[in-house]
């Protein structure tokens, strides 16, 4: 009688185990053996939304180059090709460009796609720039302002020509998708550009465009994003039927996620998540160059700023700065921060950009010297007192604030080390994180609006361009003292070249002007670039082949620029090849593994084995609780 | 009587509500940075068009009186505003999208653990010194001391990476369409036991060592020796007697914890890519979303709030003595 406790224990916890292999996977079947063929994408970036203007991260990029044409396209090695356009001219005197639209050409849902549908998207930018409303984030109106757009003509259905200002190189890399007026054209520039509007035009699925893919599920959680293929897309179609993209908050939970089949892609893997991956049957890790670099800033203010500014004006003087680059070993913050997966950093513009990348002359190139850096210090001005303490011009020893994002992480491991070399020059840092919004507000200068107080010394974040170089350089430039220059340094020459160049054709006398440009940059130091960070993904060769890196020695296959990663994919599994199905993650995987099959791990093997265990599990606890009771009864009877 | 102790916790209950709704607001303000700042690390962007998207949000407008008061007019008519990060979608769209799959993971989770954990600490409580009070407070211990991320790497890593029993992400398999209402129920349960068990395993050691000393101090009581002595069965005593007295700190316990429940939804949710209300959390944090996460807190809040006003119910059916 008083047994009946444990025996009731024993009774629930069999129940409970029942309950659970009832649950175990595999028990129903999810997915019909030969459904749409699907490629799982994640990705550590948030979702926007479908409105193209509303963009602010790679991840909205990426979705606007699968539903939508630029005009101009890139091919895998970054060259323009085709892409809404087939083909253009510019005139002699480089103030016209005759853009030559396909014929033919249909909209994903049937209406044809003529050059009414540049002028009515170009157009819109105009009107918006003309009523000075800015369209969304403000990041793709820029491309058109910045190329100097003057007015955009059908000529005919087939012809349209776009006028600037000035010759320039940035038109043709306008990363402004094409829109279908049929459809945009019925909401009011409003509606489209204020998300705070009444009416706002969200472009909900299902999204209409001449890309490759369109959305046709965006989950109200915003976590992904389904895509249908275009039937009337006017390029090769890739081998996936449908997309997946998926916001993953985890990191470690993508990566496992890539191991156990649930993904195809992972953009954005941990370094040492990435280096677990190397060998792994059917995962490739691939390593691209980043497009952008990571760096560590002076505060370069010229002026003193009341309760703000740097602690010294060191930090706004080329010499002082010259001299701690010195002290800095670029090679080991890639080896111990990077584990490896970067280069050194040199030029504001990274070896990404092929064409424009100069790296310095030897006989200026700087290595890690601290007996050189301390000599240049004391050159400068800047001398150690008795105790070993570096002082500045004032007198004052210099103790540098050093701080860096939370969302980069790994730059705390740069600090430690930059602490320490600095450290042995009789600089003291002190460093430490700070928040990312709250380091946005410590940055801004008296020029922003609201205006702030510039509260830093030194402080370490990265750039990312595009693939024209303008965007990288411009935050070097006067003008953006305000908007988005973080070293406040300015230099007349710079200024000039930047607005030289985003008006030069020609390419070779374009790379003269950012070799200018460039060398200016080193010399001055206003920042120092620590590393060029390689991009880490990583991708399943068993469910989809054709894997192409844009650009092919440098790039990875998706999340580069345009859609022509998906657009190349075969089906890996339509060949006949026995290993595909074994290296399937299922224990014991079934043979009904057919094309099409999502490749989860919660196919029939897999949860047989499941089943089983679940089942043992109750017989053992069933055993255990009986002999328990019998034993329990007895010693009760002692006990009393 | 019972209808005045009600009338005056309701009370209660909407004048803290209303201050958290006032709170709420100030908290999220006072933090540095705002929304469209992440927008001056674009140089495509012009500085007027940051100012144009600071207006366009009511941002640049002087925080008290004016902000304020349009946030308490806006949230007493039902409009919570619209996400900034989610291009103006509405926050009653977005957070109540949220709630259901919150709701799920930690209703399973919390139930289980009260069942679980109350069972486990009442029977190790009644037969302290035996094995399973010996094993259950050390594993109960250990849980206890174990953050939830950890406890759901580690069930991620045994039970989906390594034996590939359970999915990894999410709530359902990405882009499958199912045939049946069985069919996503399924799939559903698949993907629900590693996070319910991550949120049970946590929760069932607080209870379970909470319930164990209730036990082991009602035991002690006069009115259980007299009833044993006259006769009655072990589980009479302990469903009857025992259990109605030491379940009263264990209530309370259940109802504080809602609150720190949170705290626990935002690992376990990161961990398995849960679209919940903790994941939400997160992403608005990082970018600002200050309508988003004025709503979730109000809506955090007011769970709270009617959580520990359930309890004082309950309370009260429980310990006639509350009543009065």
């Amino acid at each position: 009688m008083r047994s009946t406790i444990r025996a009731r224990a024993g009774r629930t916890l069999g129940i409970v185990a029942l309950i659970a292999a009832a649950l175990a996977p595999g028990t129903t079947s999810v997915h019909a053996a030969d459904g749409p063929l699907i490629l799982k994408v994640g990705t550590d970036q948030e979702f926007s939304g479908l409105n193209p203007w509303q963009s602010v991260y790679v991840l909205d990029y990426e979705v606007f180059t699968l539903n939508y044409d630029l005009l101009v396209g890139y091919d895998k090695d970054l060259n323009y090709t085709e892409g809404f356009a087939t083909s253009w001219t510019t005139s002699a005197d480089g103030l016209t460009t005759t853009f030559k639209i396909r014929p033919g050409m249909k909209w994903s849902d049937g209406q044809p796609a003529t050059a009414d549908d540049v002028v009515y998207t170009y157009g819109f930018v105009l009107d918006a720039l003309a009523k000075e409303t800015t369209l969304g984030s403000g990041y793709l109106d820029g491309y058109v302002s910045s190329a100097g757009v003057k007015s955009v003509k059908a000529i005919d259905p087939e012809t349209v020509e776009i006028t600037t200002e000035t010759p320039t190189p940035l038109l043709l890399a306008a990363y402004v998708p094409i829109l279908p007026k049929h459809i945009w054209s019925k909401y009011s520039l409003e509606q489209i550009a204020n998300a705070k509007a009444d009416g706002f035009f969200a472009n909900d699925p299902p999204v209409v465009g001449t890309g490759p893919y369109q959305a046709v599920q965006y989950d109200t959680q915003g976590k992904f994003m389904k895509f249908e293929r275009n039937k009337n897309y006017w390029g090769k179609q890739g081998a996936a039927d449908q997309i997946i993209i998926t916001h993953f908050e985890n990191n470690d939970t993508m990566t496992q996620a890539l191991k156990n089949g649930e993904l195809d892609y992972a953009r954005g893997i941990n370094a040492d998540a990435f280096d677990s991956l190397q060998g792994q049957p059917n995962i490739v890790p691939v390593e691209g160059f980043a497009n952008g670099y990571s760096y560590l800033t002076f505060n370069g203010y010229p002026k003193a700023i009341k309760d703000g500014g740097s602690s010294t004006r060191a930090t706004a003087d080329p010499a002082f700065r010259d001299a701690l680059a010195w002290g800095v070993d670029l090679q080991q913050l890639v080896d111990k921060v990077l584990a490896g997966h970067g280069t050194p950093g040199t030029s504001l513009l990274p070896p990404f950009q092929a064409k424009w990348y100069v790296a310095p002359d030897p006989s200026v190139l700087r290595h890690f010297d601290l007996a050189k850096a301390d000599e240049k210090l004391t050159a400068a001005g800047y001398k150690k007192d008795a105790s070993g303490n570096r002082l500045d011009k004032e007198g004052k020893p210099i103790n540098l604030r050093m701080t860096w994002p939370a969302s980069e992480s790994e730059l705390a491991t740069a600090a430690q080390f930059i602490t320490e070399w600095w450290g042995q020059l009789g600089i003291k840092v002190n460093a430490g994180v700070t928040e990312d919004q709250t380091l946005l507000v410590d940055l801004t200068p008296p020029e922003y609006d609201p205006p702030g107080k510039a509260d830093f010394d030194t402080y370490m974040w990265g750039w990312v361009g595009d693939v024209d170089p303008t965007s990288l350089l411009e935050p070097f430039t006067t003008d953006q003292i305000g908007g988005s220059s973080d070293t406040f340094w300015s230099n007349a020459r710079f200024d000039e070249l930047f607005k030289k160049q985003g008006q030069t054709i020609d390419e070779t006398e374009r790379k003269g002007m950012l070799k200018e440009m460039q060398e200016i940059f080193y010399q001055e130091v206003p920042n120092i670039p620590l590393y060029y960070d390689s991009e880490l993904h990583a991708y399943r060769t068993d469910h989809f082949g054709g894997w192409q890196n844009q650009p092919p020695d440098t790039g990875t296959p998706l999340f580069q620029f345009g859609p022509i990663g998906y657009t190349l994919l075969t089906d890996a599994t339509a060949a006949p090849s026995p290993s595909a199905s074994e290296a399937a993650p299922s224990a014991g995987a079934s043979a009904t593994a057919a094309p099409g099959d999502s490749g989860s791990p919660t196919s029939s093997g897999g949860a047989n084995t499941g089943l089983l265990l679940a089942l043992g599990a109750v017989v053992v606890v069933a055993i255990v609780g009986t002999l328990a009771v019998r034993r329990r009864g007895a010693k009760a009877t002692e006990e009393e | 009587m019972a209808t005045r102790f009600i009338a005056r916790r309701f009370a209660q209950a909407a004048l803290t509500i209303f201050l958290i709704v006032i709170l709420n607001f100030i908290l999220f303000r006072a933090m540095p940075g705002s929304p469209e700042r992440v927008l001056a690390r674009n140089p495509n962007v012009s500085p007027e068009a940051i100012q144009q998207i600071r207006e366009r949000w009511g941002l640049d407008k002087p925080l008290i009186p004016d902000q304020l008061i349009a946030y308490i007019g806006a949230t007493f008519r039902g409009d919570l505003g619209d996400s900034f990060a989610e291009q103006g979608r509405p926050v009653t769209e977005v957070v109540g999208g949220r709630i259901g799959p919150t709701l799920l993971l930690f209703g399973l989770g919390e139930i289980l653990a009260i069942v679980i954990g109350l069972a486990l600490g009442a029977y190790a409580g009644w037969r302290r010194g035996g094995s399973i009070d010996l094993v259950g407070n050390g594993v109960s211990l250990i849980l206890y001391s174990m953050p939830y991320f950890l406890l759901g790497m580690i069930l991620l890593l045994i039970f989906s990476s390594t034996l590939h029993w359970f999915p990894s992400f999410g709530m359902t398999t990405l882009g499958v369409d199912h045939d049946s209402p069985l069919a996503y129920l399924a799939d559903l349960s698949a993907h629900l036991v590693l996070p319910v068990a991550t949120v049970a395993l946590g929760l069932i050691g607080q209870y379970s060592i909470l319930m164990r000393s209730s036990i082991i101090e009602t035991m002690s009581d006069e009115y259980i020796t007299t009833a044993r002595a006259k006769g009655i069965t072990d589980t009479r005593i302990l469903r009857n007697h025992a259990l109605p007295n030491a379940m009263l700190p264990t209530v309370s316990l259940i109802a504080i914890n809602l609150g720190y429940v949170v705290a626990g939804a935002i690992t376990v949710e990161v961990v398995f890519n849960w679209p919940g209300l903790g994941t939400l959390t997160v992403d608005a944090l990082k970018s600002r979303d200050y309508a988003v996460l004025q709503g979730i807190f109000l809506v955090l809040s007011i769970s709270v709030v009617f959580a520990n006003l359930g309890a004082d119910m309950i309370y009260g059916r429980l310990d006639p003595r509350v009543r009065a």
